[in-house]
């Protein structure tokens, strides 16, 4: 151990404390990964929402510097994501990838990459049963990781992201098989967390899970972000955005010929084979009238 | 939007020392390697041939001993170059058959796990991760290569005097450059081969194969082409070449040194080439 000290605080002294992207796009090769993000994600809870594909793990990936940006500059709390050193000091990221390296406890899993912080073995023995006391896995804690359920494993991972007490808590799918009871205290840790200055940025691909709990949404499709703000004014967005109703029936014509009266309708298809009937609409109130 | 009071305050006490960060790696994977029993009675059986070497040493210079039952052995027990060229080849060979045992199980289960990430998700670089992994190797193999063959020579040196020292000194460096830069070539080798190769024994095989695939592949070419160009892709004859050079012994090599210290250079390359390709923390599938 030496006197290297660690930085209590990232970035500039002046630094905003936001979470921006600027004109960012990343590609994979030919295929898109996000295109052309400018966001500024203030402390608080954030969630990104959007189907799978729509580019809400590139997006985590790239604010931690994992994936770098083809084009465009990212900044977490004023630090550039390549300066690793100094960003995982701050940020906490969870993956959506449900693996662990063999043979280790919860604990061991803990305090084994919070070495690579360069804490001393007794401040990661400290870190790490903190961690597992606020994701309530005390018990479980000296047992293999393997041998954990689903949702055990969502906790263990959520708490090597906490471990290290981040700033920026960047979660990808953080609610993914917990119970109701776990789940609810998940989202209480998150609230805690923001109720202290953090960011909080979870992803879902359900928009109902997150509206509750979350300040700000990110709404994205196919890598573009179509709508981002308070849930309500994203929800008023959704309402005006086109979007496509699968209904399955007996008479797909004749409800066709129906909807396609409504001036709302864009465009109906049908596909014979499924006896599906596809419409596009326009405002999604006005459909169920007809 | 929610108003928040800011009372984070981050960890602000001592840390240990960047530079060192990347031997957490290679502790923990100790720790994991040697739980092993097969790898713990290898490991011991891979100091048989040094201390037979070092009793070698000791005959060699009480050979009083030896005449009083009428043994010639004056002729045949001479501590030259030809003794540590052999040393360097049981011991290079040793240290290829646990390279390839220990090699694959450094990265590829990184890999199978997706623990990739995980690493990556800290103040830790790729460099430092192939650093870490990379000291696996090279500490493991130094033990049973460079750093017996210079207690050797201190053997040898402390009962042939100090004349005999600072004529044979040389030979000291030509122990430590010429296996040192065996166990960082199979390091690199066994590394690279573990990140691409995702299943265990296919990559312990796979070590193996370039041991001796490039001998036969080598040879053959040899024959059919009428050169002797083909030896260049046989790793053996390669580093017998340096070796032979290193100890100024003839060991009736048609490669030219230069040649081989090329090879064993473009290997490292290459090796590193690949490792930067794959250690990565997102696989990327096109």
């Amino acid at each position: 151990m030496n006197g290297q000290a660690a930085r209590p605080e990232g970035g500039r002294a002046g630094g905003r404390g936001h979470v921006t992207f600027e004109n960012v796009s990343r590609f994979y090769g030919e295929v898109l990964g996000v295109n052309r993000i400018t966001l500024s994600i203030p402390p608080g809870i954030t969630s990104l929402v959007g189907p799978n594909g729509s580019g809400k793990t590139t997006l985590m990936n790239l604010m931690t510097g994992l994936v770098r940006p083809t084009r465009g500059e990212i900044r977490v709390l004023d630090i550039a994501p390549s300066d690793s050193e100094r960003l995982f000091r701050l940020v906490g990221y969870a993956t959506q990838f449900d693996s662990f390296p063999r043979g280790l406890t919860g604990r061991q899993f803990i305090v084994s990459f919070l070495r690579l912080f360069g804490y001393s073995l007794s401040e990661c023995e400290r870190r790490a049963s903190e961690a597992i006391e606020q994701v309530r896995l005390g018990d479980a804690a000296d047992r293999k990781v393997a041998a954990y359920s689903k949702g055990m494993r969502q906790r263990i991972k959520l708490a090597q992201a906490i471990a290290h007490g981040p700033r920026v808590l960047v979660l990808d799918e953080p609610l993914n098989g917990l119970d109701p009871l776990v789940r609810s205290e998940t989202i209480d840790l998150f609230r805690r967390f923001a109720a202290d200055g953090c960011h909080v940025i979870v992803s879902s691909h359900v928009l109902h899970e997150v509206d509750l709990i979350s300040d700000q949404v990110i709404l994205l499709s196919n890598g573009y972000v179509v709508a981002e703000g308070h849930i309500q004014g994203v929800r008023d967005e959704i309402q005006e955005q086109p979007m496509q109703v699968l209904i399955r029936c007996s008479q797909p014509g004749a409800v066709a010929a129906r909807a396609f009266e409504q001036d709302h309708v864009l465009k109906p298809d049908c596909t014979p084979m499924a006896a599906d009937y596809w419409l596009r609409r326009a405002i999604p109130t006005v459909f169920t009238e007809c | 939007m929610a108003v928040y009071k800011r009372s984070y305050k981050g960890y602000a006490g001592p840390l240990t020392p960047g530079w060192s960060r990347f031997l957490i790696l290679t502790r923990f994977s100790y720790a994991r390697l040697f739980q092993s029993k097969f790898l713990l009675m290898f490991f011991a059986s891979s100091f048989f041939y040094p201390m037979a070497c070092a009793a070698f040493i000791y005959v060699s210079h009480n050979l009083s001993f030896l005449t009083a039952f009428n043994i010639p052995a004056s002729e045949y027990l001479d501590i030259n170059g030809r003794f540590f060229y052999y040393f360097c080849n049981v011991q290079g060979a040793t240290a290829y058959l646990l390279t390839a045992f220990v090699g694959p199980s450094l990265i590829s289960p990184d890999l199978v796990n997706g623990a990739l990430p995980l690493f990556f998700c800290r103040p830790f670089s790729r460099l430092e991760y192939v650093a870490g992994k990379l000291t696996v190797l090279v500490c493991l193999l130094s033990v049973i290569t460079w750093v017996p063959g210079l207690i050797l020579f201190a053997i040898q040196s402390s009962l042939a005097g100090w004349s005999w020292t600072g004529g044979h000194l040389w030979m000291a460096g030509s122990i430590l450059a010429g296996l040192l830069v065996w166990c960082v070539v199979l390091s690199l080798i066994a590394l690279a081969l573990s990140a691409w190769v995702k299943w265990r024994v296919s990559a312990g095989a796979l070590v193996l194969a370039v041991y001796f695939a490039g001998a036969g592949f080598g040879s053959a070419i040899n024959a059919v082409m009428r050169t002797s160009n083909g030896s260049l892709i046989d790793l053996v004859q390669v580093v017998h070449t340096v070796w032979s050079n290193l100890f100024r012994y003839d060991a009736g090599l048609e490669m030219s040194p230069a040649s081989a210290w090329i090879v064993l250079g473009s290997a490292c390359l290459i090796c590193l080439w690949l490792l930067a390709r794959r250690i990565r923390a997102f696989e990327v599938v096109k």
